[in-house]
């Protein structure tokens, strides 16, 4: 199974890069690229999730699982709650928290949610979680990660890799590098506009699950009010646009309407004991 | 006067403390006595105004002004991290060994796990992965999550941009 997904995001990038790219015979450059043609417009959903589970084993190679059951557990609800909200409900959503001091959350295409510890201790509320993971949710709900794949940016990796590929088909090592290409789009980023649509559906989603619909803004003028130069922030910083732009466009968006949504006080209580103690 | 304290007693408890965040109105804004549109108006600040910010509820925030203290809307106001901004707290910053050019790529090493190179370095975990998969949850455990909280479904369409003018 496992490698069944390496596998498959492995072909995936391979077949995912423009003919020219590749610089060697041009006969099997075309056939390669016919069966990119189809092999892109047919990521069906059990592929997506092939293509995510190789990303996410990926991606827990540069930061285990944060050792507390308890929280983990916490957090797989709030974001089960909130996928159930969307229209991906059935989507096998696993949530996870890094142990990672880091400030950041991820998106993997297939319905996985990481946040990290370090993101998870500056937060107040459930409400603040709950923007949080639905804003992750919406780049899955939108394809965004899987669409950044499959235009393949990396193009220097791709072509050394093709060449590698053609000569020696099924090599470990080279679809080991071919994910590893794969990871390089937590990296290098999504496009501004897939960011602040997940801004702008994530509020609602959230609103929908019946929080807060300000945890988000609230997150992000929490990041807007912290040291940009901060280590701790600087992938997190590079691969999103400005607290401050992100807080304009909601501003644009977020009538004197959803003040009539509140969480319940439960939710507060729940997550100081199952977060904020714990700490 | 004792009304007032008790108001802030609740306050301290029920809403995340800010430890007075320092922030500026993008707009003229009203400051409000509670946190509400038709609450009574204490005073109103003008674009670019200083403030303090001590508490949010929803989506506003108590805050603390030399035109007045009282509630404001949260998006009137943007924060200023001016004095966010004296050197890197994060520990990692010890391990940095610099940033390469205009790029600004931290190149970092060591104990965070998460930086750009991380990213770049990773080999997948297939055990942590099996951990991940076993703290899954049903739709019917975080239903009843959602119910145990009280959570109540809204119904609310996506926002097209710009839907509030």
């Amino acid at each position: 199974m496992f490698i069944r997904a390496l596998l498959f995001s492995g072909l995936c990038l391979l077949f995912s890069f423009p003919a020219h790219a590749f610089d060697f015979d041009l006969q099997k450059v075309l056939s390669i690229a016919k069966k990119t043609q189809q092999a892109t417009k047919t990521i069906d959903e059990p592929e997506e999730i092939e293509i995510g589970n190789g990303i996410a084993a990926n991606l827990l190679g540069a930061s285990s699982l944060l050792d507390d059951s308890r929280a983990q557990q916490y957090v797989n609800q709030v974001g089960r709650w909130l996928s159930l909200q969307t229209e991906r409900p059935d989507l096998p959503w696993k949530f996870g928290i890094l142990e990672s001091t880091d400030i950041n959350a991820f998106s993997i295409p297939g319905g996985t949610i990481f946040i990290t510890h370090g993101l998870l201790q500056k937060l107040n509320n459930e409400s603040e979680l709950a923007g949080v993971l639905a804003h992750e949710i919406v780049h899955v709900l939108r394809k965004h990660h899987l669409a950044a794949l499959q235009k393949g940016a990396r193009m220097d990796i791709a072509s050394d890799l093709a060449g590698e590929a053609l000569k020696n088909k099924g090599d470990p090592a080279v679809l080991d590098k071919a994910i590893k290409a794969g990871t390089e789009v937590y990296a290098r980023g999504l496009d501004k506009n897939d960011e602040f649509e997940a801004d702008r559906m994530g509020i609602v989603i959230a609103t929908r699950a019946g929080y807060d619909p300000y945890g988000l803004p609230a997150v992000l003028q929490m990041l807007e009010a912290s040291n940009a130069q901060d280590s701790s922030l600087a992938l997190m910083f590079k691969t999103h646009p400005a607290p401050r732009e992100r807080l304009s466009l909601l501003d644009k968006i977020m009538s004197d309407g959803f003040d009539a949504y509140t969480a319940p006080a439960q939710t507060d209580k729940r997550f100081n004991s199952e977060v904020s103690q714990r700490k | 006067m004792r009304y007032l304290y008790a108001l802030l007693l609740c306050a301290s408890f029920v809403a995340p403390v800010y430890a007075k965040q320092p922030a500026y109105t993008v707009r003229s804004t009203e400051i409000k006595q509670q946190p509400f549109s038709d609450a009574a108006t204490v005073a109103t600040l003008s674009e670019k105004a200083s403030v303090n910010i001590l508490s949010r509820q929803g989506g506003w925030v108590r805050i603390t002004s030399e035109s007045g203290n009282g509630w404001v809307k949260m998006l009137s106001l943007r924060s200023d991290n001016t004095a966010a901004k004296q050197g890197d707290t994060g520990l990692q910053s010890l391990l940095n060994v610099g940033r390469s050019g205009s790029s600004g790529i931290t190149v970092a090493t060591g104990v965070r796990g998460l930086s750009e190179e991380d990213l770049k370095n990773a080999h997948p975990n297939p055990r942590e992965f099996e951990k991940l998969q076993n703290y899954a949850v049903s739709k019917a455990k975080a239903e009843k999550f959602a119910r145990n909280a009280k959570l109540k479904t809204q119904l609310l369409d996506y926002l097209p941009l710009d839907s509030k003018s």
